[in-house]
């Protein structure tokens, strides 16, 4: 047994230029898959932590306010008690907050622009700070009411700095025209797609100008101690808000500013409620994790198939090469199974010295990219929902591409070992080349 | 003498060809190289084969040692028809009963000459380490090799080559050795030293040995000399015999 590691093992030393190309080739998948499933996480991770800080809770008890049968706002009223209920209901409550929920036209000297406002109680928003990186002003002038968090994209686009002053518009569900002229006090650093909706401003200073009542909200985000809690929560509010006297919207997957135009579409008037979890809510940015997992298992399947012929191939002229040994081996008195069992032990350790120098190959340019703080263009940024890129590389996944590519290349050899051991001995002893 | 006590002590051959026919094809083209050989071989015979290029030789002991198959006819060792057994028990066959020594060495390139001459022990798993070390090294002493043990192949002259290839073969003190030209690449001195140490294993160990030779030096320690032409056996003589029918070969030309 340990002749045949000892004969494997020499055969990849004294084929170093092959055993070089083949290892390195297998190195060079196993780098880049574990850098793409590196990206791939590392996105999903910032989405969603970025994406439930600033546009939605876990889960979101959120909903309509009718006038009219077409005039819809995105409010909900008699907070303080739905609030009550809330806490009743949901043991599994780590903190909630109020989200202002509005539209708005953003004037300034030179520019103006359509932004959706989130209003925010900022001393609350305990994951705002860690979300966001501000560039200019500060979080905590937020408190003070009038004042208005911008992203980078939008004051360059706007031309304004901290300190200077915009106007913001709304129409109201009256048909005319609300303004407040509100200071900047904070300038973000973009985080994607949501960097050109998005603005924030004082839950005050939102309800001021749609006029709202102090105990009206656009929504509240109920953040879980777990993640594992959501299905659950969700389905029991959606059961008990009603048996509490609520009239609440069937569940509709899709992030709230998308919904206008059915809810406007129905009868009803009034208060209705609807309910969401944070996936419903980002559900219109996670299409790009979605597409990015997908780029990564297709090029995952394409590089295994590359590699396998590429192994089989290599292995091939390997095994031709060494016919006239397997002769004599099996002339001596080797079986088959155990000649099987040398090229396959030559093959799995190529496999793993490959991928386990591959995966510290991709698990070191990963580390190295994550400290380089490398600013990404515009059209990336858009997707990554970040200035930066993120690389979370998972060591099960590590292990696992390990595992699979290892597996697959061992498995491959297994070809041309057996027709190596099926030769008859003097065949194989007399095979020239 | 030896024949008297080898033929006493075991009235079942060893080695028993039977008609055999052996036709290779080289594409459309058939090639007959052996077409009904008939022979015994006894337990503790020490037989050499003899015959022109192409007469046969390397096929009828291929045949033996059962790394090959015959066209027709059949082919009997250690009292088993090879026909009748399956690839594992011709391997074990081969392992256990059969020491062979290649016309071409086919020594493995990436082991050392030590590890070359154990591995059909490590194959065999009947010694430990200790048994084995010593086996080994007793072999390459015999065959003047234990200054070499740590080489490789490629860093060895033929004839060192040979006999590392003669000491693989002997290591697991087989019944049967067949050996295919086995001094063709060693000087005279070597050659004699080699003949030595099989006439020794013969006689101490009853080991029977069948080995092809162009030599007449070499001829002249075997107890029986086979003659072939033409794939088929032209008699059966003694070493004197055919020393006197090379001469005249010799002088015919
Ligand atoms: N693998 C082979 N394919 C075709 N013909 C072969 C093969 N091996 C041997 N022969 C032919 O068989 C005959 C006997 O060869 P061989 O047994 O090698 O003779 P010897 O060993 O006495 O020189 C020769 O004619 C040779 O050309
Ligand atoms: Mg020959």
């Amino acid at each position: 047994m340990f002749q045949l590691l000892l004969i494997a093992l020499r055969n990849l030393a004294s084929h170093k230029r092959r055993t070089l190309l083949l290892g390195g080739a297998i190195a060079g998948v196993t780098g880049l898959l574990v850098i793409l499933m590196g990206l791939s996480n590392g996105i999903q991770t910032t989405t969603v932590e970025t994406a439930t800080t600033l546009m939605t809770g876990h889960v979101n008890v959120a909903g309509f306010f009718k006038v009219t049968a077409g005039q819809s706002a995105p409010v909900v009223t008699a907070i303080p008690a739905l609030q009550q209920q809330l806490l009743q209901e949901v043991p599994e409550l780590d903190y909630m907050v109020q989200r202002g929920r509005g539209y708005s036209k953003v004037v300034s000297d030179t520019s103006s622009m359509d932004l959706v406002l989130g209003g925010v109680d900022i001393q609350n928003e305990t994951g705002f700070r860690k979300a966001l990186m501000l560039r200019e002003g500060r979080m905590e002038d937020l408190e003070q009411p009038n004042t208005l968090l911008l992203f980078e994209e939008q004051a360059k686009k706007l031309e304004v700095k901290v300190g200077d002053t915009v106007t913001l518009s709304s129409p109201t569900m009256r048909g005319t025209s609300n303004t407040v002229d509100v200071r900047v006090a904070a300038i973000a650093a973009n985080v994607g797609m949501l960097s050109s909706v998005y603005c924030y401003l004082p839950n005050s200073t939102l309800r001021a100008l749609y006029q709202m009542r102090d105990d009206a909200t656009g929504a509240l985000h109920l953040y879980l101690k777990d993640t594992a809690d959501v299905p659950a929560v969700q389905a029991r509010l959606m059961k008990r808000l009603p048996e509490l006297g609520h009239k609440v919207l069937d569940h509709n997957p899709n992030p709230f500013f998308m919904k206008f135009e059915t809810v406007n579409r129905e009868a009803w008037t009034g208060q209705r409620l609807d309910i969401t979890n944070w996936e419903d809510e980002i559900s219109f940015i996670t299409w790009s994790v979605k597409a990015l997992n997908g780029l990564t298992v297709g090029l995952l399947v394409l590089l295994l198939i590359i590699i396998s012929v590429g192994v089989m191939n290599t292995l091939w002229i390997a095994i031709r090469e060494r016919t006239r040994e397997i002769g004599t081996l099996r002339a001596i008195g080797m079986q088959r199974g155990w000649v099987v069992l040398m090229f396959l032990f030559e093959a799995f350790m190529l496999a793993l010295f490959g991928t386990l120098s591959g995966a510290l190959l991709g698990l070191a340019v990963c580390l190295g990219l994550n400290a380089a703080h490398i600013t990404m263009p515009m059209a990336v940024q858009l997707i990554i929902m970040s200035e930066q890129l993120r690389f979370a590389v998972s060591p099960v996944a590590v292990a696992g591409s390990i595992f699979i590519i290892t597996f697959c290349t061992t498995l491959v050899s297994l070809i041309p070992s057996f027709l190596a051991a099926r030769m008859k001995p003097v065949t194989a002893m007399h095979h020239i080349g | 003498m030896t024949q008297l006590t080898a033929v006493s002590g075991a009235n079942r051959p060893i080695v028993s060809l039977t008609d055999v026919i052996k036709t290779y094809t080289l594409g459309k083209v058939e090639v007959p190289a052996l077409r009904g050989l008939s022979l015994d071989v006894y337990p503790g015979e020490f037989i050499s084969i003899a015959g022109p290029s192409g007469s046969g030789k390397t096929t009828a002991l291929n045949l033996i040692g059962c790394v090959d198959t015959a066209s027709s006819g059949v082919v009997s060792v250690d009292g088993q028809d090879t026909k009748t057994l399956s690839e594992r028990q011709l391997t074990d066959l081969r392992l256990h009963t059969i020491g062979f020594i290649f016309q071409s060495f086919n020594l493995v390139s990436v082991l050392s000459v030590y590890q070359n001459v154990e591995f059909p022990l490590l194959l065999q798993r009947k010694l430990n380490p200790k048994e084995r070390e010593q086996r080994v090294m007793t072999l390459l002493e015999q065959v003047g090799l234990d200054k070499h043990v740590k080489h490789r192949p490629n860093e060895l002259s033929g004839g060192q080559r040979q006999r590392v290839a003669v000491a693989r073969a002997l290591v697991t003190r087989p019944k049967l050795v067949l050996a295919d030209e086995p001094t063709a690449n060693l000087d005279s001195v070597t050659g004699q030293n080699i003949i030595d140490l099989m006439k020794e294993l013969n006689r101490k160990e009853g080991t029977t040995f069948i080995f092809s030779t162009h030599d007449a030096k070499v001829m002249n320690h075997a107890n029986a000399v086979v003659r072939l032409a033409d794939g088929k056996i032209l008699d059966r003589i003694t070493p004197a015999e055919a020393q006197k029918a090379m001469a005249a070969g010799a002088e015919g030309h």
